[in-house]
């Protein structure tokens, strides 16, 4: 990608909107940044997944760091949880260029609501005092 | 725990989204962890699975090394100020600003 002064300068910009969601909530960050990169530096697809992937180790790395100093992260659970997701990333990408992708988006977009609607009660009852 | 990362890494393969909102409310539901031990946890194992997908992009000629060093310049800044604020935010409020998060990355993916 040849980038104008203008984008380079937004995309550094928007890289700092990145990094603060990615520490914030936890996450690489992937999922605004390959749009980002697609549709505003007019990347390809599959160039745009492969750079946000190299962005998001320094990013998480200095995540990572910050929160480490409070004791935040379980390193056993974290190494534990990296070692299955890399076969599994493997895996899914294989599978990936073999199946129907649309049923599989609703199907995780599924997953996330119910997931993501149960956080929210917990978060409002919990606040609630306890009998 | 290895199960939650081969779904979490599955999910990240299969729709080329970060393998984080899968395994943040897997650590909370099935490893019981809280809130923000969760996503301090799932971003250390974001930084393995980043690592692997983007040697394998890499090996195809599918990285940009002078985007993402733009990217990461600015990510590097916001970083500190991301982990400043998830420590400062409560559990409960952290809960339900991840939940609308999960919702919000649903209606993206239904969307695109």
């Amino acid at each position: 990608m040849d980038l104008s002064l203008p984008l380079a300068i937004g995309a550094v910009a928007f890289g700092i909107v990145v990094g603060l969601l990615s520490a914030l909530f936890g996450i690489g960050g992937g999922l605004v940044m390959v749009p980002f990169i697609v549709l505003v530096l007019e990347g390809d697809q599959h160039l745009a997944e492969g750079t946000s992937l190299l962005v998001i180790v320094p990013t998480a790395i200095a995540g990572v760091i910050a929160h480490a100093r409070r004791g935040y992260v379980d390193f056993r659970a974290a190494g534990l949880l990296a070692v299955g997701g890399v076969f599994g990333a493997y895996a899914g990408a294989r599978i990936a260029l073999a199946t129907e992708q649309e049923a599989l988006q609703t199907a995780f977009a599924i997953f996330l609501v119910v997931m993501g609607a149960r956080l929210i009660r917990d978060g409002y009852r919990s606040r609630e005092p306890s009998p | 725990m290895i199960l939650s990362g081969v779904l979490a890494g599955l999910m990240s393969g299969l729709l080329g989204v970060g393998g984080g909102i899968v395994m943040v409310p897997l650590l909370v539901y099935a490893a019981h962890l809280d809130q923000h031990h969760a996503h301090a946890t799932s971003l250390a194992a974001v930084i393995g699975i980043g690592l692997v997908g983007a040697i394998t992009f890499g090996i195809d000629g599918k990285v940009d090394v002078e985007v993402a060093a733009l990217l990461a310049l600015g990510s590097l800044v916001g970083a500190p100020f991301g982990a400043r604020a998830m420590h400062r935010i409560p559990e409960n409020p952290l809960k339900i600003a991840f939940g609308c998060l999960m919702i919000v990355v649903a209606g993206i993916l239904l969307w695109t």
